[in-house]
């Protein structure tokens, strides 16, 4: 079959050609595309906003040892156990080898605390006992009200990161490509198997119809409304709200769990600069509109502070929800209980037979769904090909390290050119690094939006939340002749629109003077409260870090 | 452009250390990012650095660069950054932090020099003169201007001279390099009626020792000089003018909770008091060609110690001398000073273009008021301010308030106007 | 009022300073020295103590009010009138308009004198220009960007520069977003002179220099190079820090065309200008002037007022007839918001404020309405005198001016100015007459 890079207009109508269409820019949807293009697969990959813009970019970024799971799903705890294992190989750039505390403190069931070492030998997870004072000779802020510890592999990854190498590995492997802001209408069905898909364009409202010969549905929280829309009825999800909170600066150094079953604030999780506090799980029915709210925050932070009572004074710059989607167990599970595991659908009972939807799962299982979705494509492909990715080192590609937090500052620092100016202040991100993403980053395009900066890089992360370098990215794209219009501005407004939805829960103590700052330059130095221009559909289903 | 210093010992902790040392309520976090500190500061681009860029490493946990930039040699540590940050951040703590975790062999050798010449002799002097000569010195010119000037014949400078009232600090490069220049103070001290004393130890009046960031070395120069004062029963400590060495004694008396049972003084306020109190009749008679003069207020004793009360002062005085209309201040001034670049060791360190483009804001101030002479009471601002008006081209004379006293008062000596411009030459004489 | 006379020397007692004064003005911020401006005029001995927090981050534009009843103001007298009837607790609803515009005129008079030109307030708003190329309406503005203001509405041939290392200003910005209202704008970039390099150049740092002639000079130059034909010439706002209209002026002369400023994001000159000029001029006036410490305490004690502060060299007490407290919102510092509400920070005097946290702010960060936790404040009485507990004042003496008070959104309604310096003005009024009736 012919593939086609470029789109072939026909009636008004962007038309793409591909092997494999891959519905849905997280993770997984990425790692499928990675695994196939590293068989030889060319893979055309949409997402109706950008890439991680669901729950691959709302999460903790935690690369689980395995021992939350320990305790009640031994299964998807060795899977964590053996895919953190290749991912530190295979991926050692995006990863924190940090390790990590299992804490319990007064109140906490000692006979859970005394049982765990046991759950972790079950799923083969190491399991170091430490005493309270080891534990907080590690980790200093750490309450005293600790009496049990055990240090266990734990690490973190950066799912930005890992999103972009994959689209820019296949990117070079087979030409794949990757279409942001693409949102699935319809399929077209003859004879079993789907001809073609018709998309949107959610940015010009324009129609796009790409014709592949497998199409691969992993639109996470959306498969089940995907795969609707192919006729479809075995995908059930329950969707299940989760909050955390960024701090200021790093407050661990290590991954913080609390040592009792999993519930609301059990974890502090590093994130390079910053640390993750997390995490409420909450049943939602729909996707729209999904916030953090002040109730949740409040929740995770007086649990997080049994654990380590800093947290009560720390500046706190941002909190965002994902939504996980969990697959629906046979008795009505709420979030908690339900299966960390994932499904691959092959769809065949439906009737189908070129069409598989992959999703529930965690970030740390990414590369495995992929690997058991891409056997499933490839030999419907007749591609007989194994699978690399357990192996073939991720490459580090130059337009896609931009998302790592303190990355940017070394290289800038070392680099030592006093004419990269710093554009981003708080997290120190260069003008040569807004530069490179939007020449060659993974979706980069022509008035390529704040956002979509923001997504490739630590842009508006820091403690000023984009106040500041809003203005100044703006300014250097127009400068650049990347906008020459009123765009540049309504793209501004759109970020800081975006980037209010999660500092508006943590609005208290050191954030107010900033964001009464921030509101001072936004609407009374710019004027942005006043542009005519519409502004952009508002974010769906969930908020990013 | 970037030095080739660099830190090759220990990695500091900044943020951590910062949390141990802050005051109750003072934190780095509060830091809004705005760049205030870093538009208000001359140091700002010098090695890539500058305070905003300096903090938001230091939460961003780049410790490495951080202990190893040759920014913190640049940086005088004047603390403009915190007098003008809407939330009083001090990035000063952090570099001196810094400066103190450099292996002594990196950091720039003139700077350890100095204070390594403080430590070797009780005299404390950073260009190692050591006490025996001090005095010998302070003989030799006693004798000439009693030679010299019929109405000093008798004029004096006590040495070690019990409950004297006045504890003097010798800046030792006019002993060691002018010690001519020592008279007119000595004169203003006799025309007052003064009772001082210098001393045979703890005489000296630089500290070298704060910046190095070594503070056991800052201690024992401050404990040394504390000591002496005591053992003669002084009330007052005062000292050469200077900023500096101000700072460092009153500082370290707090820092290392040093017993002094004396007050410290600007001298000064001692001036402006003498002047009101009528017993220093100046007057500015003398600028018959309407000369325009401008102030340098040093940092570390306006914005960095007194505050404005100083600035005041050294205003009353400079209008009384020069005249009100011949006076122009520079802009901004007062505690909103600029550092000259000439402080903090900068002058020791061995940087000279980054000190250069350091002093070009205080070049473009004292171009901007178009005065002749440059008052520096800081002999570091002193050198600095001749040194960037040699560098950038500037037409301009940088004198201590002493010259301009004697001037006006008509005792200055013909060897006492090194400093002072051809126009003046022979005025009073 | 008196220092305690002497020489300031540091022992180990750390003797305090003692000052004593008819007002006390906490805060320097636009209402704290507006409220100084005012009180000197009257010849009431002054102290000023604070933080000059958000004042070194204005545009330079003194709004009086510009957005009102979802409309945006041409007329912001007439918006007054709206702003009484759909909300009679804003500060604004609650002082004459007579006496708006006289403090308006005080001060802008004022600052004029004091060496920063200010246009005098009009019966109309100005449409001032932004960086972005948007506009916004404001009663009063520095008379180095009143020119740029004039040109758009005739559409005259406009040159604007952009300097190169000027981060956050982009005159293709601007043009690309003024365009429809002001089609014969272009755009250029210059170096400024020294500071060629291509590294970052900062607002102050420029418009120091350019109070030296040769600079000027030499800046003429270049912009001329690039004039074309242009009949004026727009830029980022750095004609000096002191004197700009001694700036503005010479650099007209050199230049040969009318030249305008707009204001430029932090940390911009404009409000440098202000907060220097006011730490120059102040205490020439004879007013105590302690910058940069804020009060650690306030005691009100029978017939006085005493502040407890402490900068570097120790403690100090100011000892005042009156206060007004004019610390300003969260960025200031007047305001200090907790997770469990919104308090105020030196007396911990009621703030109104919404119900619970969650109810501080609406969900769209632009919505028109503004967010509630935005008029939260002190509530006053009718001699601005902040209310306790029990409704009642807290004291005879004490005041409050200045977007510390309850029920306006200076943001949203472009109305800081103008109730920093009505009420700072009402508020010393009151003051003046409780010290004239002892």
């Amino acid at each position: 079959m012919e593939r086609s890079l470029n789109p072939v207009k026909a009636g008004g109508i962007e038309t793409f050609e591909t092997e494999v269409l891959i519905i849905g820019g997280g993770v997984t949807g990425t790692g499928v595309m990675r695994d196939l293009a590293l068989r030889g697969i060319h893979c055309l990959l949409i997402d109706r906003r950008d890439l991680n813009a669901g729950a691959s970019g709302g999460n903790h970024g935690l690369l689980h040892s395995g021992g939350r799971y320990a305790s009640s799903d031994s299964e998807t705890a060795a899977e964590c156990r053996q895919e953190g294992e290749i991912l530190k190989r295979v991926a050692p750039d995006c990863i924190d080898d940090c390790g990590g505390l299992f804490v319990a403190v007064e109140g906490d069931d000692p006979g859970f605390a005394e049982r765990f070492p046991g759950y972790c030998d079950a799923a083969g997870i190491d399991c170091e006992s430490l005493s309270p004072a080891e534990a907080r000779e590690r980790e200093p802020v750490l309450s005293d009200k600790l009496f049990a510890a055990y240090s266990i592999p734990d690490a973190t990854v950066d799912p930005f990161r890992i999103t972009l190498e994959n689209v820019n590995h296949a990117q070079q492997l087979t030409d794949s490509l990757f279409l942001p802001h693409t949102g699935v209408e319809g399929f077209e069905i003859e004879d079993g198997a789907i001809t073609g898909v018709l998309c949107r364009n959610t940015k010009t409202g324009g129609m796009r119809r790409i014709l592949a010969r497998q199409v691969v549905n992993a639109a996470g929280a959306w498969a089940m409304d995907v795969a609707r829309r192919a006729g479809c009825s075995d995908v059930r999800l329950l969707y299940s709200k989760g909050t955390l909170i960024i701090s200021n600066t790093r407050v661990t150094d290590r991954v913080i769990n609390r040592l009792r079953p999993p519930g609301d604030g059990d974890i502090l999780v590093p994130g390079g600069t910053v640390s993750l506090l997390g995490t409420t799980s909450d049943n939602v029915d729909d996707l729209e509109d999904i916030r953090p709210t002040v109730a949740e925050v409040e929740r995770v932070l007086v649990e997080g502070t049994a654990m380590m009572p800093c947290l009560e004074t720390t500046r706190f710059i941002r909190a965002f929800s994902g939504v996980r989607p969990l697959l629906l167990a046979q008795n009505g599970a709420d979030g908690r209980s339900a299966s960390r595991g994932f499904t691959l659908f092959d769809h065949q009972d439906q009737g189908l037979e070129n069409f598989a939807t992959v999703t529930g799962g965690k970030l740390t299982t990414f590369r495995l769904m992929a690997e058991k979705t891409g056997d499933l494509v490839a030999g419907r492909l007749g591609n007989s090909q194994p699978c690399k990715t357990a192996t073939e080192p991720l490459p580090s590609g130059n337009a896609v390290r931009w998302t790592e937090p303190g990355f940017a500052p070394r290289f800038w620092y070392r680099r030592n050119d006093p004419t990269d100016m710093i554009l981003c202040e708080c997290e120190m991100v260069p003008q040569s690094a807004v530069d490179s993403i939007i020449e060659s980053a993974p979706g980069a395009e022509a008035e390529m939006s704040l956002q979509a900066i923001g997504v490739r890089s630590r842009v508006g992360k820091g403690s000023c939340q984009g106040a500041f370098c809003s203005i100044r990215v703006t300014s250097h794209l127009y400068d650049r002749g990347v906008y020459d219009s009123e765009q540049g501005l309504n793209s501004m407004r759109d970020f800081l629109s975006g980037r209010f939805k999660g500092v508006q829960p943590v609005l208290w103590g050191e954030q107010m003077p900033q964001i009464e700052l921030s509101e001072a330059l936004h609407c009374s130095l710019m004027g942005l409260d006043q542009l005519g221009g519409k502004a952009d559909e508002p974010e769906k289903g969930g908020t990013d870090r | 452009m970037r030095s080739v210093l660099a830190n090759t010992g220990s990695i500091i902790d900044f943020k951590a250390k910062a949390d141990e040392l802050l005051p109750d309520g003072a934190s780095y976090d509060s830091c809004l990012n705005c760049g205030l500190c870093s538009s208000g500061c001359p140091a700002s681009g010098l090695e890539g650095m500058d305070p905003r860029r300096f903090i938001r490493m230091a939460m961003l946990g780049m410790n490495e660069e951080l202990s190893s930039t040759p920014w913190v040699w640049t940086c005088t540590q004047c603390k403009r950054c915190m007098y003008i940050c809407p939330m009083s951040i001090d990035v000063s703590l952090l570099v001196g932090l810094a400066r103190g975790a450099w292996p002594e062999d990196k950091k720039p050798s003139g700077i350890v020099r100095s204070c390594q010449a403080q430590l070797l002799d009780s005299g404390t002097s950073a260009m190692g003169l050591r006490s025996e000569d001090f005095i010998e010195i302070i003989e030799e010119t006693v004798d000439e201007v009693r030679q010299e000037d019929e109405r000093f014949k008798d004029i004096q400078a006590p040495v070690d001279k019990q409950g004297a009232y006045f504890f003097v600090n010798q800046n030792s490069r006019e002993p060691a390099a002018e010690p001519e220049e020592m008279a007119p103070l000595w004169k203003i001290f006799q025309y007052v009626g003064a009772d001082w004393t210098y001393a045979s130890t703890g005489w000296a009046a630089e500290n070298f020792c704060m910046f190095t960031g070594d503070d056991a070395a800052w201690e024992r120069m401050v404990r040394q000089r504390v000591d002496a004062v005591n053992d003669l029963g002084c009330k007052v400590w005062v000292n050469t003018e200077c900023g500096h060495s101000f700072y460092t004694i009153w500082k370290g008396v707090e820092r290392f909770g040093l017993e002094a049972n004396f007050e410290m003084g600007s001298l000064v306020s001692y001036y402006a008091q003498w002047i009101r109190e009528g017993k220093l009749p100046v007057n500015s008679d003398w600028n018959t060609q309407g000369l325009k003069f401008t102030l340098q207020d040093p940092c570390q004793l306006v914005r960095k110690s007194i505050g404005d009360p100083v600035a005041d002062d050294l205003r009353f005085v400079a209008r009384k001398l020069v005249g009100e209309e011949n006076f122009i201040d520079m802009q901004p001034c007062r505690s909103a000073n600029y550092c000259c670049g000439g402080g903090g060791g900068f002058l020791q360190a061995g940087m000279k273009e980054q000190r250069h483009a350091y002093g070009k804001r205080k070049f473009d101030q004292i171009m901007t008021t178009e005065a002749g002479y440059v008052l520096t009471p800081c002999h570091n601002c002193h050198s600095q301010i001749e040194d960037i008006g040699g560098h950038f081209g500037g037409d301009y004379h940088v004198v201590h308030y002493w010259t301009l006293i004697c001037l006006s008062l008509g005792i200055l000596g013909e060897n006492e106007r090194k400093y002072l411009g051809p126009d003046l030459a022979e005025v009073g004489l | 009022m008196s220092l305690k006379k002497g020489v300031p020397t540091a022992d180990m007692g750390r003797d305090e300073r003692h000052y004593s004064t008819e007002l006390a003005v906490i805060g320097s911020g636009l209402a704290g020295f507006a409220a100084s401006v005012f009180a000197l005029s009257r010849g009431i001995t002054c102290a000023q103590v604070g933080n000059t927090g958000a004042v070194a981050y204005t545009t330079g534009y003194f709004d009086l009010l510009g957005y009102c009843q979802d409309q945006w103001l041409d007329d912001p007298w007439r918006g007054l009138e709206l702003l009484r009837e759909s909300e009679p607790h804003h500060p604004l609803s609650r002082i004459d308009r007579k006496e708006i515009r006289a403090a308006f005129d005080q001060f802008t008079v004022a600052l004029t004198e004091m060496g920063v030109g200010y246009t005098a307030p009009a019966d109309r708003n100005h449409f001032a220009l932004t960086p972005a190329g948007t506009v916004k309406p404001t009663l009063s503005v520095p008379e180095t960007m009143l020119s740029g203001i004039e040109a758009r509405k005739v559409n005259a041939r406009t040159l604007v520069i952009d300097i190169l290392g000027l981060q956050g200003f982009s005159a293709k910005e601007f043009v690309a977003n003024m365009r429809s209202s002001w089609p014969q704008l272009s755009a250029a970039k210059l170096s400024f002179p020294d500071m060629e390099s291509g590294g970052q150049v900062f607002p102050e740092v420029m418009a120091r220099a350019l109070e030296v002639s040769s600079n000027r000079e030499r800046f003429a130059e270049r912009i001329k190079a690039v004039l074309g034909d242009a009949q004026l010439v727009g830029m980022p706002a750095i004609m000096g820090v002191h004197h700009p209209d001694r700036v503005h002026a010479e650099l007209q002369r050199l230049v040969g065309v009318p030249l305008f400023e707009i204001p430029t994001m932090p940390p911009a000159v404009p409000g440098i200008r202000l907060r220097e000029m006011f730490e120059q001029a102040f205490p020439a006036k004879g007013l105590t002037l302690v910058p940069q410490q804020k009060v650690k305490r306030l005691e009100l004690e029978a017939g006085r007022v005493m502040l407890y502060l402490r900068d570097s060299f120790g403690e100090m007490v100011i000892e005042s007839k009156t206060a007004i407290l004019a610390t300003g919102r969260f960025l200031s510092g007047g305001l200090k918001a907790e997770r469990v509400g919104v308090r105020e920070a030196l007396m911990g005097i009621p703030v109104i404020q919404p119900g619970s946290r969650a109810d501080w702010y609406r969900q769209d960060y632009f919505d028109p309405l503004g967010h509630p936790v935005n008029r939260s404040g002190v509530e006053v009485d009718s001699r601005f005198r902040p209310l306790g507990p029990d409704g009642e004042p807290v004291s005879d003496r004490l005041f409050a001016a200045g977007i510390l008070l309850a029920h306006q959104d200076w943001v949203r309604q472009r109305c800081g100015a103008g109730v920093a310096i009505a009420s700072a003005y009402k508020a010393v009024e009151a003051a003046a007459r409780l010290l004239q009736e002892q």
